[in-house]
């Protein structure tokens, strides 16, 4: 499996985040590191211990990330889901918080693969 | 040496992206949080040459971090990229008005991050370089001034003392007139002082007016050369004698010219202005060059009214001396030359003060 090819199945833009990183080997690089990333565990904790605060800046810190990575598609969840918790609301995030791990699984099933290839 | 770039953010992965994209180009340091990037910047903050900035996270914030920036005074000399997701709108005029240089947006292109960053890092590399210099050039100049400032003093005190001497030897030789000197210099100052105070556009500055003074002392010192038969002859002076007399105004500047050089520019020339003008006329009527109005130096117009005045209202070889009311008017009425108006308005205004001096040196040569 090619890099490209993992970025299709994700759903993002391999060519953006080729472009802004510069190499094929630097985005697999960091791709790989993405598997030891530990936001959205912390996300995932934090929001069952109801901790808003620390979930919110585990959201944030999985929001940067996809964007430096052009998860596109896991970029947006999670997204939605840090404004829902910078407001301070648990109210509707446990949904949304289900939309991120949908794309999450993927995003990293494809790493896996890549990994794997 | 400020070469390093200081990478703040909680996550370790854009960390190494921002550390990839800046390449080789310089030695990176990187601190997890807030309170880290604080302890770095306390121990190592001259070797940092940038900071690249997350807003968000544990401990210590991104603005924790600018906070202590600025109350360390690191703002100034450490330039500032904040690295943001930028969700809130307003993070970017904050963090701009904190004095961070710029703002970058997630996700961000590694070019432009580097571009930006040399950019940024040499600007203050030149801004910082530029003001060591000016701190250490501006030492090095308040080290000088005071240097001046003392040989200014000793010079000062160096072109008083030539013209006291000279103004000594003229005493000696002109035996008459032994307070003559200090009389015109006590009129003199008594005029530049109304005169400065009236007419602002004379620009006489106490600087200057003290140097009037002392070099009023040479007006004479022309006097030196000219022969005891007609300095000394008592009596009135034949045409011919008058027309040699005239020349000590000439005289004195042949001896002024030889000590040129050897003492201060404004003395030399405020010195020579005295002794070859102070007998000229506002009217032109007067030599040794027939100069007009204000075409005659300030300083031999002041100095030629305090010799006038001194002459009339003391004892010389050829008559005696004119009450000093009398004088006064004399000189007002144009009766012992021409001289501007506005100086005669100066004289007019000062009569008292001509009048106490006048009698303030007749009581000391009494005793």
């Amino acid at each position: 499996m090619t890099v490209r090819e993992c970025y299709g199945q994700m759903g993002a833009d391999y060519e953006n985040v080729l472009g802004r990183l510069g190499s094929e080997q630097i985005v697999q690089h960091f791709l790989l590191k993405f598997l030891n990333d530990t936001s959205f565990r912390d996300l995932e904790e934090k929001l069952k211990t109801k901790d808003v605060e620390q979930a919110f800046r585990a959201a944030h810190s999985l929001k940067g990330v996809c964007l430096n990575l052009g998860f596109d598609n896991l970029f947006a969840v999670s997204s939605e889901l840090t404004e829902k918790l910078r407001a301070g609301e648990l109210d509707g995030t446990e949904a949304l918080f289900e939309k991120v791990k949908e794309q999450y699984d993927i995003t990293v099933s494809a790493i896996r693969q890549l990994e794997a290839s | 040496m400020r070469e390093k770039i200081l990478i703040v953010d909680d996550i370790e992965l854009n960390r190494e992206i921002l550390a990839v994209a800046l390449g080789d180009e310089y030695p990176v340091m990187e601190a997890g949080d807030g309170e880290q990037a604080i302890r770095i910047l306390k121990e190592h903050f001259h070797e940092v040459a940038a900071v690249l900035l997350d807003l968000i996270m544990p401990k210590a914030d991104g603005y924790e971090v600018l906070k202590y920036m600025h109350e360390a005074g690191l703002m100034a000399h450490i330039p500032v990229l904040v690295i943001s997701a930028a969700s809130r709108t307003d993070d970017e005029r904050i963090c701009l008005e904190m004095g961070v240089s710029d703002f970058i947006h997630k996700p961000f292109d590694s070019m432009t991050v580097r571009s930006r960053v040399k950019n940024i890092v040499e600007l203050f590399m030149y801004k910082n370089r530029l003001e060591d210099r000016v701190r250490i050039q501006t030492e090095n100049l308040k080290r000088q001034n005071e240097l001046l400032i003392q040989q200014a003093e000793k010079i000062k005190a160096s072109n008083e003392k030539i013209i006291d001497v000279l103004g000594t030897v003229v005493e000696y030789r002109n035996l008459e007139s032994g307070e003559h000197i200090k009389r015109v210099k006590g009129f003199t100052g008594i005029l530049a002082n109304k005169a400065a105070q009236k007419y602002p556009e004379y620009n006489l500055t106490p600087e200057r007016i003290n140097i009037i003074v002392a070099a009023s002392a040479l007006h004479d010192v022309g006097k030196i050369s000219i022969k005891d038969s007609i300095l000394l002859k008592p009596g009135r002076l034949s045409a011919d004698e008058f027309e040699y007399m005239k020349s000590h105004t000439v005289r004195g500047c042949d001896i002024l010219d030889q000590i040129d050089g050897a003492w201060d520019g404004e003395y030399a020339r405020v010195s020579y202005v005295i002794c070859r003008h102070h007998h000229e006329r506002y009217d032109g009527k007067g030599y040794p060059d027939g100069l007009s109005g204000e075409d005659i130096p300030i300083e031999a117009q002041l100095v030629s009214i305090a010799d006038v005045y001194d002459a009339l209202v003391s004892d010389r070889v050829y008559k005696e001396a004119i009450d000093k009311n009398k004088a006064y008017h004399m000189i007002l009425m144009g009766e012992c030359g021409v001289f501007s108006p506005k100086l005669m308005e100066c004289f007019r205004e000062t009569k008292e003060e001509f009048e106490n001096l006048a009698v303030k040196f007749e009581a000391a040569q009494k005793e």
